[in-house]
């Protein structure tokens, strides 16, 4: 994997090698790495009283820290309405067509529409961000209720257990793996809406940024600056969702498969 | 003989059920939007959700310029969906051959998947701008582009899965018939990962629309049914913007019953 | 012929029937007029090919399924009301083990399901797993455990809660043969120990014989008993039994009761 990092990072520097000698503004195709490093740590203030990284970061906060209320909001309802499923018939089978049916529908692309009923920026942010984390989630959990195996349940009910004690000792603890698919799938969606509600509008975040910076307001370095540092923030988020699924399960990390009886 | 098998008449009547309950429930919600108390709902009024019957009638007054932007958002999604997973399928063939280097890359394809599409589409608009002259056609080599980057990597991912997790003990069969590699893979590995082939696409054909809705929201040349509900919208054209997100619904589960049509019919022998 | 005279018998099958609807619409006999009784303490064995009833048979003893003709009565009660005051233990086929638990936790499931307390748990399941063996495997989870240590594990549950009658389903029928006979050692043990009245389902006739005091055989299509058989082998019984003459003619008695198959 590392020859593979090693590898990108050369095609990348011969390309921005090749542009440098034949643009006239290479940094707005592709600058060299080591330029978009110093950018983000260079002292210069950029929009009079920043530097590239205080800016990021401050427009990080907004944009994640919405992306994070949405996403937790999303996580809840996903779980929910799995639960909700699981316990009732009439609601399974009203809900499941839908939750088929929202996959299909271009969420992202009702991020406009979304703003304008709410009308406010950083709501519309936490609306997308729940949409988009929701419906993983909930698809995933109903998928762990499911696979539960008969004999669990026939176990259960030869203790004659409670339908309480029935999804807390059984089927929650079961499907949690599940729902961490659910999780990893999401939380990457969950940053992408947030930015991309940002990029609508003017004001604070990201997004924002991005697109003042396209549009020449300021160097395009910090375009590629939150480039890099968005693709970074999304593929960290899935990492620290698998971290989190490690701590949480780990009969999962037991090795070992057995001494003979 | 295990588990309390149901009888044929509640089966029948579950059957019925499933359908019937979802229709009520999207009828029941027809009649709170058409009369109004969804807004309430909502907290908005009919100028930012306008009435179903409005927006129906929209799309029928301006079918020919609708048209024209559902098949540049199409051609996008298909175009891009298809050499995404051309390439993604190469890159799990690659894979599968020189297994010490070919998973690391497979990582690394997988790690694109986290990228935000927000990030991505900007910059290959970038890198496209010398492609061609004409802004239409450098617009659609970009927009294409961005599929194809998003909608490599599911492909890629389960292919390989396709390619490797074989049926136990099939490889040991086919070594036993001092089968060569290229054999090997067209008499077993080819075959066995079709179904993973549609796991695939069933993820990365929604995707796709998504990624063709987002990629003209950054594109120059002004085309396409996302780009017009953000362009409508700017303009404070609600009912139009409808229109067009009723018409972006209808291509992702347009496409996905396609899907599951060639589903049925590439699969039907397995099943 | 079986017979049904003595009402205090511990568990009685009076004249039980099982008809499935399936798919298609048509009707399954699964099982047709069964009628027998277990006394307490006594190691039965139902013992027939796939498709006799035998599990069907154990699960309506278990309250899984209703019969749809004839009665059960667990000394003198329902099914359901037994299940209901905790008098089965059901071993499966797979040991039906919680990942997510180790093996003292997972012994100390049905104890948390009637609510004991924490003290109280860890010394009976302790004790549990001393009596099969594992106590120096308590902090394991059973993916680091082999089928066979795992299936211990499994009976060790069932036990937790002191039942009367254990029910097993096929519970070896996963595992190699070594293992199988270390196993038959050790339930024979451990049914002398706790003098339960054991049910056991099986498709191997040695093993039917070297266990039980009685095997009942069942012959498909449909379901049936066809012949009840007392094994009078003496008891404790030891791997040399298998090699005796008597042993062996009780095998092909047990053999040539089969009809129809």
């Amino acid at each position: 994997m590392l020859l593979w990092i090693i590898l990108l990072i050369v095609l990348w520097e011969i390309f921005a090698s090749v542009v440098t000698q034949t643009k006239r503004t290479p940094e707005n195709v592709m600058p060299h790495l080591s330029g978009v490093i110093d950018s983000i740590f260079s002292d210069k203030r950029i929009n009079g009283s920043q530097t590239a990284f205080e800016m990021i970061i401050e427009n990080a906060g907004a944009t994640l820290s919405r992306a994070g209320i949405g996403y937790l909001i999303g996580i809840a309802l996903g779980f929910v309405l799995a639960l909700l499923m699981s316990l009732s018939g009439v609601i399974e089978k009203i809900a499941f067509p839908y939750l088929m049916l929202i996959q299909l529908i271009p969420i992202l692309g009702m991020a406009p529409i979304i703003n304008a009923i709410t009308g406010d920026i950083a709501v519309s942010r936490i609306v997308i961000a729940a949409i988009l984390t929701f419906y993983p989630v909930a698809t995933n959990t109903i998928a762990g209720f499911k696979a539960v195996e008969p004999a669990k349940h026939e176990l259960m009910y030869s203790y004659a257990a409670s339908k309480f004690q029935i999804y807390t000792k059984t089927m929650i603890p079961f499907c949690i793996p599940y729902l961490f698919t659910g999780l990893k799938i999401s939380a990457p969606m969950a940053i992408t809406a947030s930015i991309l509600v940002d990029t609508l509008q003017g004001g604070i975040g990201l997004g924002c940024l991005l697109s003042q910076s396209l549009k020449g307001a300021m160097t395009r370095y910090v375009f590629w600056d939150i480039v890099f540092f968005s693709a970074f923030i999304g593929i960290l988020s899935f990492y620290l969702m698998s971290v989190i699924e490690n701590l949480l399960c780990r009969y999962k990390r037991a090795g070992g498969s057995g001494k003979k009886g | 003989m295990r588990g309390l098998k149901k009888g044929s008449l509640s089966q029948q009547r579950d059957k019925i059920e499933s359908i019937v309950y979802p229709v009520l429930f999207g009828v029941l919600i027809m009649i709170l939007w058409q009369t109004g108390v969804l807004h309430k709902m909502l907290n908005t009024d009919d100028y930012i959700l306008p009435y179903p019957d409005k927006i129906v009638g929209i799309i029928s007054d301006n079918s020919d310029m609708i048209m024209v932007n559902v098949w540049a958002s199409v051609e996008v999604a298909l175009c891009g969906l298809f050499l995404g997973s051309l390439i993604g399928y190469i890159i799990a063939i690659a894979a599968t051959s020189f297994p010490t280097y070919g998973t690391g890359g497979l990582t690394i394809v997988s790690a694109f998947n986290a990228v935000p599409i927000v990030a991505l589409a900007p910059v290959i608009i970038n890198w496209t701008k010398d492609v061609s002259s004409v802004a239409e056609e450098r617009s659609m080599v970009a927009k294409i582009l961005v599929v194809t980057v998003t909608s490599m990597a599911s492909m890629s991912v389960n292919a390989y899965r396709g390619l490797t997790e074989l049926p136990p003990f099939s490889d040991d069969l086919m070594k036993t018939y001092a089968a060569g590699r290229l054999t090997e893979f067209v008499k077993l590995r080819l075959p066995n990962s079709v179904p993973y082939i549609f796991t695939a696409l069933r993820v990365s054909v929604p995707g796709s629309v998504i990624g063709a809705l987002v990629s003209e929201y950054f594109a120059e040349y002004i085309v396409g049914v996302g780009r017009q509900i953000r362009e409508n919208i700017l303009i404070a054209q609600y009912a139009t913007a409808w229109a067009y997100i009723i018409v972006a619904c209808m291509i992702g589960i347009m496409l996905y019953a396609m899907l599951m049509i060639a589903e049925a019919v590439f699969l039907r022998k397995r099943r | 012929m079986p017979d049904t005279r003595n009402n205090d018998a511990e568990i009685l099958l009076d004249d039980v029937g099982m008809v499935y609807t399936a798919s298609d619409g048509r009707n399954v006999q699964a099982l047709t007029s069964v009628s027998m009784n277990i006394q307490k303490g006594e190691f039965i064995s139902l013992l027939g090919p796939s498709g006799c009833g035998k599990t069907t048979l154990l699960r309506i003893i278990a309250d899984l399924i209703k019969p749809t003709s004839g009665r059960v009565l667990i000394g003198g009660e329902t099914p359901g009301q037994a299940r209901l005051k905790r008098k089965y233990g059901m071993v499966f086929q797979s040991a039906v083990l919680y990942d997510w638990r180790t093996v003292i936790k997972n012994i100390e499931l049905p104890l948390e399901i009637i609510g004991v307390t924490k003290e109280e748990r860890c010394k009976r399941a302790a004790k549990m797993l001393d009596l099969v063996g594992l106590s120096e495997f308590e902090r394991h989870y059973p993916r680091q455990l082999s089928g066979g240590m795992q299936q211990r594990v499994g009976i060790a549950r069932a036990l937790t809660l002191q039942p009367e009658i254990l029910l097993m389903d096929e519970p070896f029928s996963a595992l190699d043969e070594f293992t199988r006979e270390k196993l038959h050692i050790d339930l024979l043990k451990i049914w002398r120990k706790t003098n339960k009245t054991i049910i056991f389902v099986t498709h191997n006739i040695s093993e039917s014989v070297f266990l039980s005091d009685r095997v009942c055989v069942l012959s498909p299509h449909p379901g049936r008993l066809s012949a009840v058989i007392d094994i009078d082998l003496p008891r404790p019984r030891t791997m040399e039994l298998k090699d005796t003459a008597e042993f062996t003619a009780l095998v092909s008695k047990v053999r040539n009761s089969f009809e129809g198959v």
